[in-house]
C-alpha cells in the first residue's frame, strides 16, 4: 500500500475515535503526568541547586579541615588570588543563665545549636539578611551573638540579653532573617548562631579535641575568565585532596552529595510512577483488544478486499502510537501543572529562585515511556488481526486464522524484556531494573491466577437462593469476554503497590519512632575532656542516669597501610571512592579496651592474639574501605607521635544496639598516655534530660550532649515524609486502575445498554438495574482488593524481613478494610461510567437505533 | 478449448461444529469459463456460500484444488490471497458489506487506490454515477438505504474492472423492487466489461437471468443447466 493511500486510509480509519482518545488519555496520562512529576522535580531540583551553587557554598571556593591547616596548605591558599575569609563551624551548647537555681519542671535552658565563627567580609555570596538591618561585622562585637529566632524562642530570652556560650557571657545582638546558604528544611541539630572569630577565641572551645571544622572562603576577582578558574580548582584539587582531612568544594560542583541524594530519591519515585504507567498499559492492551474486536467486520472486507494482513496491522498500529502520543502528552502537561504546584506549595523550604516547571529532558522521558509503553503492550493485542478470517465476510463463524506460536511466545518475552527497558530509564541501573521487573511480572501473574481462581470459585456457588441482583452481579462477573481478570489484574496491582508502600514505610517508622532496646543508651556525651570525667559522671549519676558507659577516645591519623603513605593511596581514588578516600584521610578515634562489648563479633583472627606486635583490631567493613586485611600493618600519627599497630581481628558491629562502638579499637597498654577525650553513653530518666543538659552546659560548657530519642524522632520525621510522597505517587497506580475498570465498563456500554433496557422490559425498575451492576462492579473491586492486600501484605512482610530486618505486624483492620474500600471506590467508578446505561429507554434500545 | 477462468477439481470442505466434523462440500469438480454468467442454486445449508468462498480465495478447501487463470489457489498464504483478490475479485454481498466509516465515494475508490490505478478518482466519480449515485457520494453507508448501498457495492466490485465477480445473495435484504432494480444494475455492468459473473442465490427467478445455472443439494452438484 502506498504512502499516500495509507495515510488517507489512517485518517478516515480514526473517525470516530475519540471515546478511544480520551481512554488512552486516561490510561497513559496519570502514569505519564507521575513519571514527568518526579523527573521534573528533581530536575528543577538540581538545576536550582546547581544555579544557587554559590550562594549555597557561601563562596566560589571552600576549603576545609577539621584540624588546624599544615603550612603546605596555607601557602596554597595564601598564592589564591580574590578575596578570602576564614570561618569556624561548630556544634555546641548555649545556656541562659538567668536564676541560679535550676529551676523544677523549668523550660529548657540549654540548647545544641551550630555556631558559625566569622570575621569581615564574611559572607562573600549570598544574603544574609539580619534583625535589626544591620550588616554582620556590625553587630558582632567580641561579646555579641546573632542568633536564629528559634533560639531565642525556646530558651526565652530576647535581643540584648546574655547567655552563656562556652563559659563565657554573650549577649544576643540580633537575629537571623533569612540565611541563603542553609537549605530550610534539611537535617539540623540545632538553631544557627554567629558569632566573632574573636568571640569564639575567648572561649575555650576551639581548644584541644574539639571539632571545629575549620574553613577558608574565597570568591575568585570580579571579571575572573570562568575557564581560568576552573584550572585554578582542578589544580588546588589536585594538590589539597590527597592531604589528609582537607575537602575542597567549588561553586562548579554544585553540591555534589545533596544532588546524589535528590538523584538517589528521584530514581527511587520514579520506579513507583513508572508502577503506575504500566497498570495503564494494561489499559493500553484492553482498549486495543476491544477496538479490534468491535471492528473485526471492518477488517474482514479490507481483507477480502485485499489488504494484507500486515498492512492492516501497521495501519493499526500507527493509530495506537498516535493515540498513545497524544495521551502521553496530555499527561506530560499535566505533570509539568504538578512541578509548578509543588513549587508554589512548598516555596519556603526552597532555595530562592523557586522551581523551574519546564524541564525538557522530563518531558522526553514522560513522552518516551508513554509511547514506549502504549505500543509495548497495544501492539501484541493488535496481532489478533492476523487472525481475522476473510470468510467472516460470507459467514460469521468462520473460524479464526491459529494464532502463531512461537509469535506469541516472542510477544511474551518481547512484552518482558520492554518492562525491563522501561525500569531500566528511570532507575538507571540494570539489577534494579531486573529485580523490579522480575518482581512486577511475579505480582501480575499472582495477582491474574488468583482473579482466575476466584472466578472459578464463583462459578461454582450455587446461585439459585441468592437474591437477583447478588445472582446478576456474580454471573455477569464470570461471563466470557467481560475483560474481568484484566480489570482486577489492574485494580489489584495498584491496591498491592498503594499498600505495600503504606505497610513497609508504617512498621519501618514505627521501629524508627519506637522505644529504643531497653538497655540502650538514650544519651551520648561528646568531648568529654579526661579531667571533666569524675564531675561528670557525678553530674549523671546524681540525677539517676543508669547505665554509665565511658571509652576514651584518641585521635590520630593514619598514614600509611602497609607500607604506602595515605595520601599516595587517596591520590590514587578518584570520582566516585571519594568515600573511601575520605575512609583513609579522616581523622581517625581510636578507643582502647581489654573485652570488646556484646554487639562486636570477630570474623576473622583472635583479639589480643599477638604479644610481638601493638594490635589493632579493625571493623569489617571499614578495613575494606582503606584496603587492609588480617596482618595489614597501618601507621599512625597520634598527635606528633608515630605508632604501628598490626591487625590481629577483624569483626563485625550491631550498630542498631545505639552502643558505643568503634571502627578501630587498640589493645590496651598503648594509648593510655596518649592525649584523648572521654565518649559516654548513659541511660537518662525522660524527665530529667533537660535538667541534666543545663547542668552540664553550666558547669562543663564544651560537652554535647546528644539525645538519641530526639535524633531518632527526627530521622522518622524524614522517613514519613519521604512516605507521604511515595503513597501519593501509589494512589497514581490506583488511579490508573480505576480508569482501568471504568473503560472496561464502558466500552461493553452498548450491551450494557441492550442489558438493562431487557432487563426493564421485564419490570426490573432503574434501581433495582444499578444495583445489579454496582453489586458486579463491587464484587470485580472487592476480589481485587482481597488479592491486592494479601500480596501486600505478603509482599511488606518479606521485604521488611528481609532488607530491613523489622518485624512485620499485620493488620487485621487494613486486611478487612482495604478490600472493602476498593470494592467501593469500584462501585462508585462503574456506577458514574454507567450512567447512560441506566438511563436508557427500553424501547430505544430494542429498536437499535 | 479455452483454459477455463475457474476450476475446481475434487474440492471438499469440512468444519468442525459441536464436537462433530460437518461436511459442507462433497468432491466438487467445476469449471467456468471466461464471460460466463452461473448461478449457484439451492435450498439453505447446501453449501452455496462456502462454495463461493473457495472460489474466492476466502476460505481454503479440506481437500482438492482450486484454479483461478490456471493458478492454483489452494495453496496460497493469507497474504498472497489478499494480493490476489485485489487484482483478480470484486464481491456484492447480502449485506453489502461496506465500511461504515468511510463515505459512499470513498468506498468505491478503496479497491481502485489498493490497485494503485491512475485516474482513481475519476473512475469513482464515473462509477458512482452509472449506477446513479452521482450526488450521493459523501454520504456515509448510515446515510443510505438499503438499494442505495447495494449500489455502492456494485460500483465497488466493478471499479477495478477484475476478471471475475461474485455475487451472495445480493438482493436479499432487499424488498423485491428495489432488488430488480439492483439485478438490472448487476446485469447491465457485467455485460458492459465482459466480467465472468457468479452469483448464488436461493430464488430461481433470479437464477433464470443467468447463462448457466449450478443446483447443490447436500453439499453435490445435483443439476448443471445451461441456458440455450
Amino acid at each position: 500500500m502506498k504512502a499516500g493511500l495509507f495515510s488517507r486510509q489512517l485518517l478516515r480509519e480514526s473517525r470516530g475515535s475519540r471515546g478511544r482518545l480520551a481512554f488512552f488519555a486516561a490510561c497513559l496520562g496519570t502514569g505519564v503526568a507521575a513519571i514527568v512529576a518526579v523527573a521534573g522535580l528533581s530536575g528543577a531540583l538540581e538545576e536550582t541547586i546547581r544555579s544557587q551553587a554559590r550562594p549555597l557554598l557561601g563562596a566560589d571556593l571552600s576549603i576545609e579541615s577539621f584540624r588546624p591547616f599544615p603550612e603546605s596548605v596555607d601557602q596554597a591558599i595564601e598564592a589564591l588570588p580574590g578575596v578570602r575569609t576564614r570561618v569556624e563551624e561548630l556544634v555546641t551548647v548555649v545556656f541562659e543563665p538567668g536564676t541560679a537555681a535550676a529551676n523544677e519542671g523549668a523550660a529548657p535552658r540549654s540548647l545544641l545549636v551550630e555556631l558559625k565563627a566569622v570575621e569581615p567580609p564574611y559572607p562573600l555570596v549570598g544574603e544574609l539578611r539580619l534583625e535589626p538591618d544591620r550588616p554582620l561585622a556590625d553587630l558582632l562585637a567580641p561579646d555579641a551573638i546573632v542568633a536564629h529566632p528559634d533560639l531565642l524562642r525556646r530558651l526565652g530570652v530576647a535581643v540584648g540579653e546574655d547567655v552563656s556560650l562556652g563559659g563565657e557571657r554573650f549577649r544576643v545582638a540580633g537575629t537571623i532573617a533569612a540565611e541563603a546558604d542553609r537549605l530550610a528544611g534539611s537535617f539540623r541539630i540545632g538553631p544557627r548562631v554567629f558569632v566573632s572569630r574573636e568571640g569564639l577565641a575567648r572561649t575555650k572551645l576551639a581548644g584541644f579535641g574539639s571539632r571545629v571544622t575549620r574553613r577558608v572562603l574565597l570568591n575568585f576577582p570580579e571579571g575572573t575568565d570562568a575557564a581560568v578558574a576552573r584550572k585554578i580548582v582542578t589544580g588546588l584539587k589536585d594538590r589539597l585532596e590527597s592531604v589528609p582531612g582537607i575537602r575542597v568544594e567549588s561553586w562548579l560542583d554544585g553540591q555534589p552529595e545533596l544532588r546524589q541524594a535528590i538523584r538517589r530519591t528521584s530514581r527511587f519515585l520514579g520506579l513507583v510512577a513508572l508502577t503506575s504507567l504500566l497498570v495503564g498499559g494494561v489499559g493500553v492492551a484492553q482498549t486495543v483488544r476491544a477496538w479490534i474486536a468491535s471492528r473485526l467486520d471492518a477488517l474482514a472486507i479490507l481483507r477480502c478486499l485485499g489488504v494484507t494482513s500486515r498492512e492492516a496491522i501497521l495501519l493499526y498500529a500507527v493509530q495506537t502510537a498516535g493515540l498513545g502520543l497524544l495521551g502521553s502528552l496530555l499527561g506530560a502537561v499535566a505533570g509539568i501543572g504538578l512541578v509548578a504546584a509543588v513549587g508554589q506549595a512548598y516555596s519556603d523550604l526552597l532555595p530562592p529562585g523557586g522551581l523551574d516547571p519546564w524541564q525538557p529532558a522530563a518531558l522526553l522521558r514522560g513522552l518516551g515511556l508513554g509511547l514506549g509503553v502504549s505500543l509495548l503492550f497495544g501492539v501484541p493485542a493488535l496481532l489478533a488481526v492476523r487472525r481475522v478470517p476473510p470468510a467472516r465476510v460470507l459467514r460469521r463463524d468462520a473460524e479464526p486464522i491459529p494464532a502463531s506460536l512461537p509469535l506469541r511466545i516472542l510477544g511474551g518475552v518481547v512484552l518482558f524484556a520492554g518492562v525491563g527497558l522501561t525500569a531500566w530509564v528511570q532507575s538507571g541501573l540494570p539489577r534494579v531494573a531486573t529485580l523490579f521487573t522480575l518482581g512486577l511480572a511475579a505480582s501480575a501473574l499472582v495477582l491474574a491466577l488468583s482473579a482466575r481462581g476466584l472466578l472459578w470459585l464463583v462459578t461454582h456457588v450455587p446461585r439459585e437462593r441468592l437474591t437477583f441482583a447478588l445472582r446478576h452481579g456474580l454471573a455477569a462477573l464470570v461471563r466470557p469476554g467481560a475483560g474481568t481478570v484484566s480489570s482486577i489484574l489492574a485494580l489489584g496491582l495498584g491496591t498491592l503497590v498503594v499498600l505495600h508502600i503504606a505497610l513497609v514505610q508504617r512498621d519501618f517508622s514505627r521501629q524508627l519512632a519506637a522505644d529504643l532496646p531497653s538497655n540502650a543508651p538514650t544519651a551520648f556525651l561528646l568531648d568529654v575532656q579526661p579531667d571533666q570525667w569524675v564531675g561528670v559522671s557525678a553530674v549523671l549519676s546524681e540525677q539517676g542516669a543508669t547505665r554509665v558507659d565511658s571509652v576514651p577516645v584518641v585521635t590520630a591519623r593514619l598514614t600509611a597501610v602497609d607500607g604506602t603513605d595515605t595520601s599516595d593511596l587517596a591520590a590514587r581514588m578518584k570520582g566516585d571512592a571519594r568515600r573511601q578516600r575520605w575512609a583513609l584521610t579522616r581523622e581517625q578515634r581510636l578507643t582502647y579496651m581489654e573485652t570488646l562489648p556484646a554487639d562486636n563479633v570477630i570474623v576473622a583472627g583472635a583479639l589480643w592474639s599477638d604479644p610481638g606486635a601493638l594490635e589493632v583490631s579493625l571493623e569489617e567493613e571499614f578495613a575494606g574501605r582503606i584496603g587492609a586485611r588480617l596482618g595489614s600493618v597501618l601507621d599512625f600519627d597520634v598527635q606528633g607521635v608515630p605508632l604501628r599497630l598490626k591487625v590481629t581481628s577483624l569483626r563485625t558491629v550491631d550498630w542498631r544496639t545505639f552502643g558505643i562502638n568503634f571502627f578501630l579499637v587498640v589493645e590496651p597498654g598503648v594509648l593510655e598516655q596518649a592525649p584523648q577525650l572521654r565518649l559516654a553513653a548513659a541511660r537518662l530518666p525522660k524527665e530529667s534530660e533537660g535538667r541534666i543538659q543545663d547542668l552540664l552546659a553550666r558547669e562543663f560548657p564544651n560537652v554535647i550532649l546528644i539525645r538519641t530519642r530526639e535524633v531518632l524522632e527526627r530521622v522518622a520525621e524524614l522517613a514519613s515524609r519521604m512516605g507521604e510522597a511515595v503513597r501519593v505517587l501509589g494512589a497514581f497506580s490506583v488511579l490508573a486502575g480505576l480508569v482501568i475498570l471504568g473503560g472496561s465498563i464502558s466500552a461493553a456500554s452498548a450491551r450494557r445498554s441492550r442489558e438493562v433496557a431487557l432487563l426493564k422490559v421485564l419490570g426490573v425498575t432503574r434501581a433495582g438495574a444499578a444495583l445489579a451492576l454496582a453489586i458486579e462492579y463491587a464484587l470485580v473491586g472487592l476480589v481485587a482488593g482481597l488479592v491486592g492486600t494479601l500480596g501486600a501484605t505478603l509482599l511488606s512482610g518479606a521485604v521488611l524481613k528481609a532488607a530491613f530486618e523489622v518485624s512485620f505486624q499485620p493488620s487485621a483492620a487494613l486486611l478487612t478494610l482495604a478490600p472493602l474500600g476498593v470494592s467501593l471506590l469500584a462501585a462508585a467508578a462503574g456506577l458514574a461510567v454507567s450512567v447512560r446505561a441506566l438511563r436508557v429507554r427500553p424501547l430505544e434500545v430494542l429498536r437499535g437505533e | 478449448m479455452r483454459t477455463p477462468l475457474l476450476e475446481l477439481r475434487g474440492v471438499s470442505k469440512e468444519l468442525p461444529s459441536g464436537g462433530r466434523t460437518l461436511r459442507i462440500l462433497d468432491a466438487i469438480d467445476l469449471s467456468i469459463a471466461a464471460g460466463e454468467f452461473a448461478a449457484i442454486l439451492g435450498p439453505s445449508g447446501s453449501g452455496k456460500s462456502t462454495l463461493l468462498g473457495l472460489m474466492a480465495g476466502l476460505d481454503r478447501p479440506t481437500r482438492g484444488e482450486v484454479l483461478l487463470e490456471g493458478e492454483p489457489i489452494h495453496g496460497m498464504t493469507e497474504d498472497e490471497l489478499a494480493l490476489l483478490r485485489r487484482r483478480k475479485v470484486g464481491f456484492v454481498f447480502q449485506s453489502y458489506q461496506l465500511l461504515s466509516n468511510l463515505t459512499a465515494r470513498e468506498n468505491v475508490l478503496l479497491p481502485l487506490e489498493l490497485t494503485g490505478q491512475a485516474g482513481a478518482g475519476a473512475r469513482a466519480t464515473e462509477l458512482l454515477a452509472a449506477v446513479g449515485l452521482g450526488e450521493r457520494g459523501h454520504h456515509y453507508p448510515s446515510q443510505l438505504s438499503g438499494g442505495e448501498q447495494q449500489r455502492v457495492a456494485l460500483a465497488r466490485a466493478f471499479g477495478t474492472r477484475p476478471p471475475l465477480l461474485l455475487a451472495d445473495e445480493p438482493t436479499g435484504n432487499l424488498d423485491s423492487a428495489t432488488g430488480a432494480s439492483i439485478l438490472d444494475a448487476l446485469v447491465r455492468l457485467r455485460s458492459e466489461s465482459g466480467t465472468t459473473l457468479i452469483l448464488v442465490t436461493h430464488d430461481p427467478a433470479v437464477a433464470a437471468l443467468a447463462d448457466r445455472r449450478i443446483h447443490l443439494r447436500d453439499g453435490k452438484v445435483e443439476r448443471d443447466e445451461t441456458s440455450s
